[in-house]
């Protein structure tokens, strides 16, 4: 079927060019597209600006990887499983060694940004930032580029004056209108329509936010199954150019009701990533060397795989073991 | 001797040497949580302080986390707060922008508990990086929700080890305001009214007492010190950063037998956070 949206992982990826401005879905360690990361980073996509707010593993890689010189992200980290040392370890050696640049912002901030380019609007005002350094003009870090990268908002923030109520000085930020929306779902119908469960995060507003979209998910069913309770729903196919089914899409992250994090994955990634040498190899040995997404799972291994499920009522596996430390102790 | 929690029965208090300077910490925090209050918690110790809250003297709190979970009662400690462990059972599930952006916003949030790398006198709050932020010896993951935080909810309780240089005269970077915090008209630190915020840090709990701030000054002070683990006064003001006052400083409660129970058998058994 020629006008069909499904797509291999190999097809959905080469939609996003090189210098391309790309939201990652999910939250942190949840729900990450992890599966289009590793093809971009095989790809060897360069140039990318990260706008995930918050960010998780797939920043720190791509970051790692040399795809990216520019994020505007609120945080990006593995939240208890360990620091993000890709990125922590570029921005201390500077943009004028690497080439990347990081501007930070908050989750609120973030969000109403993304909630803008939904609109179409060029900002939304928001009471959050006064008092920070986040504000402070003097630490702009992105101040060169601004002007310059058409990817960037000509300056960080404005103020008005309200001009209906109160009359207190709001602060505007800018909306964030990212090139591609890359997504991993539980389900996603043949024509494109996207069930997330357990908290849709942003994922609704930047595919709304987003010139093209690209979901994979669990699995693949039919547009009719999703129909008896459209409620549930949670992005219109309309939105929706690429479907690719890719079952663990977003290992190590969990999907709820169908995997919890993989643990020893972040326990072999923060180990690895502390230094650049180890970070290389590891590269290496868990994306270049395997070539595909399915030898990457064959290598993660059937019995860890399984050892992630998720219980289908509670949505998450309550017996993994979630300290690094001691993975290898009985429960 | 003044305590914030009512002991059910004096012979259940644990002896000295029984629990660490951590637990301590969370404890202490988790009793300045209000029974009924809207409390919208950060990943870490806050999340484990807001649940042992819950499980003992503040059963009707509503826990909130900046992802999706609103009114989370999860039977397995979160480890962020995208967790589908924090969204299980919770009543309602909405996205950052109605809970950052609308309920926080609006000023329904009570109290937000935070934790960071460093904290000033003032209260302003740091986990942004160490040294200069445009050349940073150190690099952290970044405000995450902090500084709306900070900004937004009615006050806020901050957590953190009491080490000197975590207690410093000013922050690297001001990632959550204080009550004293950044003009960026004038760059310079004037007080946070002026700036139309409302809101302010309430208390800081660290592994050695409870800080409050001066109603006057906003300046940080001793108001309670963990007596039972053989911390005095002057121990706080050798492990601060700045001059640090002391002369309210009272002996705390230890922790009950029920709340260290509790603890290490309900809220985080496999000391994720509490790292036992």
């Amino acid at each position: 079927m020629s006008n069909s949206k499904l797509m291999s992982l190999t097809e959905a990826v080469s939609l996003i060019k090189d210098g391309c401005s790309l939201f990652t879905g999910g939250w942190t360690v949840v729900r990450k597209p992890m599966g289009i990361v590793y093809e971009l980073i095989r790809q060897g996509r360069k140039n990318l600006a990260l706008v995930s707010n918050p960010g998780g593993p797939e920043i720190d890689l791509l970051i790692g990887a040399g795809c990216v010189n520019l994020t505007e992200c609120n945080y990006i980290g593995h939240e208890v499983f360990g620091h993000p040392y890709c990125f922590r370890r570029k921005v201390e050696e500077g943009p004028e060694v690497t080439g990347y640049y990081h501007d930070d912002w908050t989750v609120q901030t973030g969000s109403l940004r993304i909630l803008a380019g939904a609109m179409g609007l060029p900002f939304m005002p928001t009471f959050s930032l006064k008092g920070s350094d986040l504000i402070n003009p003097d630490l702009d870090p992105v101040k060169d580029l601004r002007g310059k990268d058409p990817r960037l908002p000509k300056s960080k923030v404005a103020f008005i004056k309200d001009p209906f109520w109160e009359g207190h000085e709001v602060t505007l930020v800018p909306a964030l209108r990212p090139d591609v929306c890359v997504i991993h779902a539980q389900e996603v119908g043949d024509k494109g329509t996207v069930r997330i469960k357990g908290g849709a995060f942003l994922d609704y507003y930047a595919a709304m936010a987003s010139k093209l979209t690209i979901v994979t998910a669990e699995r693949v069913v039919s547009e009719e199954s999703l129909q008896n309770t459209p409620e549930a729903n949670t992005i219109p196919g309309y939105l929706v150019h690429g479907i690719v089914e890719l079952p663990y899409g977003a290992h190590p992250t969990a999907v709820s009701g169908f995997y919890d994090n993989d643990p020893y994955w972040f326990r072999s990634y923060t180990v690895a990533s502390k230094n650049e040498i180890n970070f290389q190899a590891w590269l290496r040995e868990w994306v270049f060397e395997l070539g595909n997404f399915e030898n990457y799972l064959n290598k993660v291994g059937l019995k860890r795989l399984m050892s992630l499920r998720a219980n289908p009522v509670l949505g998450y596996n309550p017996n993994i073991r979630r300290r690094l430390d001691k993975l290898e102790e009985e429960m | 001797m003044a305590t914030l929690f009512k002991q059910k029965d004096e012979a259940q208090i644990v002896p000295s040497g029984s629990y660490s300077q951590l637990e301590m910490m969370v404890v202490a925090a988790s009793r300045l949580l209000k029974n009924g209050e809207v409390a919208l918690v950060g990943t870490g110790l806050p999340l484990v302080g807001a649940f042992l809250a819950k499980h003992t003297h503040a059963p009707e709190i509503i826990i909130v986390m900046e992802a999706v979970a609103f009114d989370s009662k999860p039977f397995s400690l979160p480890f962020c707060v995208a967790d589908p462990r924090g969204v299980y059972q919770t009543t309602w599930a909405p996205t950052s922008v109605e809970i950052m952006g609308q309920l926080l916003q609006s000023g329904r949030v009570d109290t937000g508990f935070l934790g960071g790398a460093q904290v000033d006198k003032y209260g302003n709050l740091n986990s942004t990086c160490i040294g200069p932020y445009l050349s940073p010896k150190k690099r952290f993951e970044g405000s995450g929700g902090a500084c709306d935080i900070a900004v937004m909810a009615q006050k806020t309780i901050i957590t953190m080890a009491h080490e000197k240089q975590r207690f410093v005269n000013q922050v690297d970077y001001i990632t959550s305001p204080g009550w004293k915090c950044r003009d960026h008209r004038t760059k310079e630190m004037v007080d946070r009214s002026k700036l139309g915020m409302w809101g302010g840090p309430f208390a800081v709990v660290s592994t050695m007492g409870i800080m409050k701030f001066d109603e006057d000054s906003h300046e940080m002070y001793v108001d309670y010190y963990f007596s039972e683990l053989g911390v005095t006064p002057q121990l706080i003001r050798e492990n601060s950063g700045f001059d640090i006052d002391v002369s309210r400083a009272k002996a705390y409660a230890p922790p009950a037998v029920n709340e260290l129970e509790v603890l290490r058998t309900i809220v985080d058994p496999e000391g994720i956070f509490m790292k036992y």
